[in-house]
């Protein structure tokens, strides 16, 4: 226990991990399940997985050990998890050198996303009842649109699982980090890069905006807008939402 | 070449970058304020603190109290290795892997299925939007 107990235990293994995932993905011609970030997240759990029956200690204590470095630190993979904040900061530049977009085309872009984010809910909502899946998750679902730090609560006000939430969150931008701009480019909707901008950051946050950020300016400017404007909205139209279908 | 008037600004801003020093503390100062300005919005409607700081450092590169090149390259090479940063967020789903077992594999059907419902239908939409606003936009000129 004594040795994965410090700080550079958990940043150590999110870094070789990812490090790992980027030669697979190279080495496999960019193959789309060979993403980065995904074989990272997997291998890393995994990681985590066979330390704690090897060591046979609980997995609370192995968590903590990789989260902020065992029960006398405070810092280990945390630290590269507090940069997310200045990278979402950054997205501002993208923005800014496309601001002409958004001067022309502000009213489109807000209807667009305040009606895309009502229609998707509804389609979300019929999938969920379709597979049987409870109130609570249901309710722990909604809120997927917005970051986190919005969503967390969100779903606990509409009475869903903060927890599942947060799954939810992460796995929105690790799928849309490896299918993303596959699937847009399949159902041929990657003619408007205002459309694929704005896609890419309501459904992938943080992540599929630095996606778009690599796909195009336009792309990556709409990606920005996107992830500003849509965790205000999904905090208004979730609950009225939520409501409106009786969970709570 | 003709260049537009905000490429022609683009270009003067991007001019010698700053020192990696000097782009670290617009940051930290960024970061500062925003942390003030989301512990002062009320509890109902949060805006997290990154939101917060993307939205003033927008309104500081638009009123040009802060220049494209004292941020542009600590902010592109914090864009680039942003998937490393989320590395940790992954791999903190093991703690919630006695959450799967139960309802796993539906629930995450639901996950994969609204993750591509959002991204189709927001695409979807706005293109509709867009073509249908620049018709009318061709209709008027």
């Amino acid at each position: 226990m004594q040795f994965i107990n410090n700080t550079f235990f958990g940043i150590f293994v999110s870094v070789v991990v990812y490090l790992i995932g980027l030669y697979l993905f190279n080495r496999f011609n960019n193959f789309f399940l060979f993403q980065p970030l995904f074989v990272g997240m997997i291998l890393g759990i995994f990681v985590l997985w066979v330390l704690e029956h090897a060591m046979g200690v609980s997995s609370t204590l192995i968590y903590d050990a990789f989260w902020h470095g065992g029960k006398d630190n405070f810092i280990g993979a945390n630290l590269l998890f507090w940069f997310l904040g200045p990278a979402t900061i950054s997205f501002a530049i993208p923005l800014y050198k496309r601001n002409d977009i958004v001067k022309d085309y502000w009213l489109e872009i807000l209807l667009s996303l305040v009606v895309g984010l009502f229609i998707s809910l509804i389609i979300i909502y019929y999938i969920c009842r379709a597979l049987n899946l409870s109130n609570s998750e249901i309710a722990s679902l909604l809120p997927q649109s917005a970051t986190t730090a919005i969503a967390l609560p969100l779903s606990t006000s509409i009475g869903g699982i903060p927890a599942i939430t947060a799954m939810t969150v992460i796995l929105n931008s690790v799928i849309v980090l490896a299918i993303g701009d596959q699937l847009v480019k399949w159902l041929k909707l990657d003619t408007d890069p205002i459309g694929i901008g704005l896609g890419l950051g309501t459904s992938g946050h943080t992540i599929g905006s630095a996606k778009a950020v690599k796909l195009g300016s336009i792309e990556g400017a709409m990606a920005s807008i996107a992830v500003i404007v849509v965790g205000i909205v999904t905090n208004i139209v979730v609950p009225l939402f939520a409501r409106l279908i009786g969970l709570k | 070449m003709n260049k537009t008037e905000k490429e022609r600004i683009i270009e003067e801003e991007q001019k010698d970058a700053s020192p990696v020093i000097i782009q670290l503390g617009i940051f930290a100062a960024v970061l500062f304020v925003s942390n003030i300005l989301s512990l002062i919005m009320p509890k109902a409607f949060p805006v997290p603190v990154p939101v917060w700081g993307l939205i003033i450092l927008y309104v500081l590169l638009t009123t040009h109290v802060v220049k494209l090149h004292q941020v542009e390259k600590l902010s592109g090479f914090l864009i680039g290795i942003i998937g490393v940063f989320f590395v940790p967020s992954g791999i903190q789903m093991y703690k919630s892997l006695d959450l799967i077992k139960e309802d796993g594999i539906t629930l995450f059907i639901a996950i994969i299925a609204s993750t591509i419902v959002l991204l189709v239908t927001v695409t979807f939409t706005t293109r509709l939007f867009i073509s249908i606003s620049r018709k009318i936009r061709n209709r008027r000129e």
